[in-house]
């Protein structure tokens, strides 16, 4: 990213290509991120360990590739960490029914305590260069995953099966579905999305450094809610939060009056406002964090 | 279906039952609550499965292992509970589980289903949403789901519960078209007139034993409601009440329902001390919506007087104070705390009167008491008041919820569907209870959908049909049939 | 009656598992760093001076979360609530002269707290959003923003680092017993006092028995007669008062002044020290202390090499592998119905 910035900060350059194209690189990992929200809340699984799991494939990108020297095998690492995660928290909330949310801040516990012990431990490996794809395609990625889980959604069975599990488990398993099955393979796609959500921001930075999500799970889970759990209003909710921050970004350079600080807690209020004022009750799936 | 033995834990709940069904029949289950009707359907749709026995589908033995399975074979069942999701449109919800491929064609979906509701007489809006459904939209939507599964053999437990009388003769009609085409329909019910009227053979079960089964023109319903209670039953005659003052006056009463429609439409009544009134009424009539407006859980239009106290601007908890009690219509969702213990559960609702709470605290000892007075009021089978409330089987349950309703004063007692899932027995001593509590000054109100049960016990009968309240006048007070022409509106 | 069952003991032992992994991952062999923590936090008047500093917070915080477990809520925002108190209470005490600073800036403290998880059971209770979700935004809001007072408005001139100048010794709360290098001091009362008068409001009272029937079954509560909705706001509120209180004796007691980024994430061990109390508010004296023993090992270890990382994996543990049994306990329970 910062390669892109900087080619864009060369002069002769337009501000308005500058921000559109930071926007991209700020919101595609949110993207990612709340689609990988999507599948699970949908499912009926509260999922508040996206930033863990997003941090996890991050470290194992970072490291694996950087250990490995194949752009390849980091990303199948980061995303096999993330899922490894994701099946975790599947199997604390279906098999041992375990509260969402703590099962959920376990994991983020988890994730972050072991990506800093191995970002301590191994700094000889961390000086390595990183092998990694261009970001286009992980933009790319965020974009065609989004008209992907709309399409989804919207006329196949399996979204259809996802979205009657999600409401109502029970009436679900009467009509014969099996909502453990349907929740382990939604949480399947969890992974993969917070995997590659975890390995864009390695490669954004070319290295792993500690707590490097710095909440951007979080972000991303804010975004599916004001998003109400839908595909294309959770997208733009993503874009927008990745607007500011690549606003942020210009702005700070300009000196301006307005804190640096005020911009990054920018998402947080807009969603606190939001669901002070308008996102109602029902919105969000009837049977989430339900047996 | 051949020799069929169900237990649960301990308790047999089908004993050696042999079922024949023949094919373009509809075939009625008949027995009292607990009889064993819907276990046995349970197990013929291998949602249950039986612990010994065997049934014959045509010519090959099966034994389901499970509802999909059965529904494989052709065999599906609506149950009590519908399996529709509010949140799904109604195509949705048809198609949910039988979807016709991997990607759905929303275009051919629609086409096929139309093409059944037609031919059921039915009328769909396939993109509405569920929720939007009316109780008889439901029940017809889940047959529908049946036959999009191409079910030949039906089963439907009790599925005029919800339905006006109209409705279910429509119902009824519709079955028998279907039946003329090769299905079969076993009917799960205990209302006699359905099973004389529609049916064409019956069979009756009694403590999950079989104990008769044949062609229903070879019978007649006395003899029908003998072989299902048993020992016939003494008939209960109100010892004649002897009403006091009014305590409780409604005067043009008004209450919004869920979608903001009027529930309960412009009604007045009055309650006096020593009497026991029934609303009669088909479910969703506003009888819901009445009583949660007078316990202070609804806002309402109108006038609310206790004796000569208005109850407009109390709360809740203020007309729990004054004397008001509800024994709410589901139990685990508005009665009791199924994870806290008896004792908790026992002043829950009640922990603000006098006498339980202290300054600021609540007197254990007391409690102690009300718990034991709870539990002994009707007898409760239970180990220890602190063992937990989920522990009690369900008759036991309400009967604690309405033994608590009488505890610390009450005037008004509001009871809806006072002995729903308990059997004959308990309910007529859950009814002596609230009669007695009538003779000490109370006055009770209670709605059931059961009329019979109104009628036995019940000194002034109300009727509720969409948001109008009637009261049933003497000289029909023991017409069954007049009364049922008002709840449905056509006594006019 | 089996208090565990074969799932939790393969929970258990996986958890177990995890941990010794960590240690090798971390280079560290077990048994050494074992002893390392005996010998240095566990058997040394130091250790147990920083294992109680470590526990004041924590104890605080576990009360604040476990009364709004009891009402039903996940108070995630112990952490925001904690940072403006301490903030709150440092403005204070940096501007009230003399003995009258305590219990001011204890008060203030306890009202930046409670404002801060005001809208939270505001946002619950009349708009549904779900509690988990504001209090995140609200933890992120307070850092950003106590990131910002220190950074500018109340800064202290003087220094290179985002932080405040440090409050007078008169405003300081005093050390109950001195043999350093064991000290122990009075804020520890406060936690104290807090778990016990917690224990008596939800065990004895009547508020407290309706604080458990909303969170429960709110449902079951409003036909119980309960204003649910008042009582979620007012018992959010209490939590964050609890939170801010801990944030103010934090400074008031330990840490003299404020900075940027002043919790070192307090939100999922408070979460942890209130589970692990299981029903018992009494419970939380207990489990505060373990916390902050975990706390102390893993400072210890992180002097020898390993990483501080350590303990997060611990308490991730702890807490998962315990509420994997508390539920089946509950699922036990119940299994006659």
């Amino acid at each position: 990213m910062e390669l892109i910035l900087n080619l864009l900060a060369a002069p002769g350059s337009n501000v308005v290509v500058t921000l559109l194209l930071s926007t991209l690189a700020y919101s595609s990992p949110l993207i990612l991120g709340a689609l990988a929200g999507l599948f699970s809340e949908r499912s009926g699984v509260v999922n508040i360990g996206l930033e863990g799991k997003m941090l996890a494939a991050a470290c194992a990108t970072a490291f694996v590739g950087q250990a490995s020297a194949n752009p390849l095998i980091g990303l199948v690492a980061g995303i096999v960490t993330a899922t490894i995660f994701s099946i975790l928290h599947w199997v604390l909330t279906q098999v041992y029914k375990i509260d969402h949310i703590i099962s959920g801040m376990g994991i983020n516990a988890i994730a972050l305590g072991g990506t800093s012990l191995i970002a301590k431990t191994y700094l000889d490996i961390s000086e390595k260069e990183m092998p990694t794809f261009p970001v286009a395609i992980y933009y790319i990625a965020a974009w065609v995953a989004a008209v992907t889980v709309w399409y989804l959604l919207k006329t196949t069975r399996p979204g259809l099966r996802l979205f009657a599990v999600g409401n109502n488990p029970d009436k679900s398993r009467q009509m014969g579905l099996k909502p453990l099955v349907i929740r382990f393979q939604a949480l399947l796609a969890t992974g993969l999305l917070t995997g590659l959500a975890g390995a864009l921001i390695a490669t954004n930075a070319g290295k792993f450094s500690e707590d490097m999500t710095s909440g951007r799970g979080y972000i991303a889970l804010a975004a599916l809610i004001l998003g109400g759990w839908k595909p294309w209003p959770t997208l733009a909710a993503a874009v927008a939060f990745g607007f500011f921050g690549s606003l942020q970004l210009i702005l700070q350079g300009q000196n301006s009056s307005i804190p640096g600080q005020f911009w990054q807690a920018l998402p947080y209020l807009i969603t606190l406002v939001a669901l002070a004022g308008m996102v109602g009750k029902n919105r969000a799936p009837a049977g989430l964090g339900q047996p | 279906m051949r020799a069929i033995t169900k237990i649960f834990g301990n308790v047999i709940a089908l004993d050696n039952v042999d079922l024949t069904v023949q094919t373009g029949h509809i075939h009625a289950i008949v027995g009292e609550n607990g009889a064993g009707k819907t276990t046995l359907m349970k197990v013929l749709y291998g949602a249950h499965s039986a612990t010994t026995g065997e049934y014959k589908l045509g010519e090959n033995s099966q034994r389901f292992k499970n509802p999909e399975a059965a529904i494989a074979a052709g065999v599906g069942m609506v149950s009590q509970h519908y399996a529709i999701i509010p949140e799904l449109t109604c195509l949705q919800n048809l198609l949910l589980g039988a979807e016709p491929g991997l990607v759905i064609n929303q275009a051919q979906a629609i086409e096929r289903a139309e093409q059944l509701a037609t031919q059921m007489g039915f009328k769909f809006n396939w993109n509405q949403n569920a929720e939007e459904l009316s109780p008889g939209q439901a029940q017809k939507l889940e047959i529908l789901k049946l036959l999009w599964r191409n079910a030949k053999i039906l089963i439907l437990d009790e599925p005029t519960a919800m339905l006006a009388p109209e409705d279910a003769d429509l119902l009824y009609a519709k079955l028998h078209e279907l039946t003329q085409t090769g299905a079969t329909v076993l009917v799960v019910t205990h209302r006699l007139p359905d099973v004389m009227e529609h049916c064409d053979e019956v069979t009756v079960l009694r403590g999950g034993k079989l104990i008769y089964t044949g062609p229903v023109s070879q019978t007649n319903p006395t003899e029908l409601a003998e072989k299902m209670i048993g020992i016939s039953m003494t008939e209960h005659s109100p010892t004649q009440s002897s009403p006091g003052d009014t305590i409780l006056t409604v005067k043009n009463a008004t209450v919004k329902g869920e979608k903001g429609e009027d529930a309960v439409k412009n009604i007045s009544f009055e309650l006096k001390s020593g009497e026991l009134v029934g609303i009669a009424g088909v479910d969703g009539n506003g009888q819901r919506e009445l009583f949660h407006a007078l316990m202070g859980l609804k806002p309402s239009a109108g006038e609310f007087l206790l004796s000569d106290q208005n109850l407009s601007s109390l709360s809740t908890q203020q007309r729990i104070q004054v004397g008001i009690r509800l024994v709410a219509e589901d139990r685990h969702d508005e009665a009791v705390i199924e994870r806290w213990t008896i004792a908790e559960n026992a002043i829950l609702g009640l922990q603000r009167t006098p006498g339980i709470l202290k300054g600021k605290s609540i007197d254990r000892a007391q409690q102690t008491n009300l718990a034991n007075t709870v539990t002994q009021l009707f007898p409760t089978r239970f180990d220890h008041i602190n063992q937990p409330f989920r522990d009690l089987s369900g008759g036991n349950q309400q009967k604690v919820v309405v033994a608590r309703a009488l505890q610390q004063d009450p005037k008004v007692i509001l009871a809806f569907q006072p002995t729903r899932g308990i059997d004959l027995y308990v309910a007529d001593l859950v009814y002596q209870g609230l009669i007695k509590a009538t003779r000490e000054g109370a006055t009770v109100l209670v709605v059931s959908f059961d009329l019979d049960e109104l009628m036995t016990y019940c000194d002034r009968i109300l009727v509720m049909n969409h948001g109008v309240l009637k009261e049933v006048p003497n000289s029909l007070r023991s017409d069954r049939q007049a009364i049922g022409r008002m709840m449905v509106g056509a006594d006019e | 009656m089996k208090f565990l069952g074969w799932k939790q003991i393969v929970l258990a032992i996986a958890g177990f598992t995890l941990i010794i992994l960590a240690l090798i991952v971390a280079k560290a062999i077990p048994a050494e760093a074992l002893r390392q923590v005996i010998e240095k936090a566990l058997t040394k008047p130091s250790g147990w001076r920083n294992i109680l500093q470590e526990s004041t917070p924590l104890i605080l915080l576990g009360c604040s979360v476990f009364l709004a477990l009891k009402v039903g809520l996940f108070n995630i925002g112990a952490d925001g609530q904690f940072v403006i108190g301490a903030c709150a209470a440092v403005v204070v005490a940096l501007n009230v002269p003399g003995p009258i600073a305590i219990p001011l800036s204890i008060l203030a403290g306890i009202l930046g707290g409670a404002l801060w998880a005001y809208p939270v059971g505001l946002i619950k209770a009349y708009r549904g959003g779900h509690e988990v979700i504001t209090t995140i935004m609200l933890n992120n809001i307070a850092a950003f923003f106590t990131f910002y007072l220190v950074s500018g408005p109340i800064k202290d001139p003087t220094s290179q680092q985002p932080s405040t100048a440090s409050i007078s010794t008169a405003a300081e709360l005093p050390n109950l017993y001195e043999k350093l290098p064991f000290k122990l001091n009075s804020s520890i009362l406060f936690a104290i006092v807090c778990v016990i008068g917690l224990w008596w409001y939800l065990k004895k009272t009547v508020g407290g028995y309706e604080i458990s029937a909303t969170g429960e079954n709110t449902n079951v509560a409003r036909f119980a007669g309960i204003n649910v909705n008042r009582i979620i706001v007012r018992t959010m509120s209490a939590s964050g008062a609890i939170a801010g209180l801990a944030g103010a004796l934090q400074v008031l007691a330990f840490e003299h002044r404020f900075y940027g980024n002043f919790s070192p994430g307090y939100g999922f061990d408070a979460l942890g020290v209130a589970l692990l109390a299981s029903s018992n508010p009494l419970g939380i004296l207990a489990s505060g202390l373990l916390f902050g023993t975990i706390s102390e090992s893993t400072s210890v270890l992180s002097r020898t090499g390993v990483p501080k990382g350590l303990s997060y994996i611990l308490l991730g543990v702890l807490v998962i592998v315990f509420a994997a049994y508390r539920y089946r306990k509950e699922a036990q329970s119940g299994t006659d119905s």
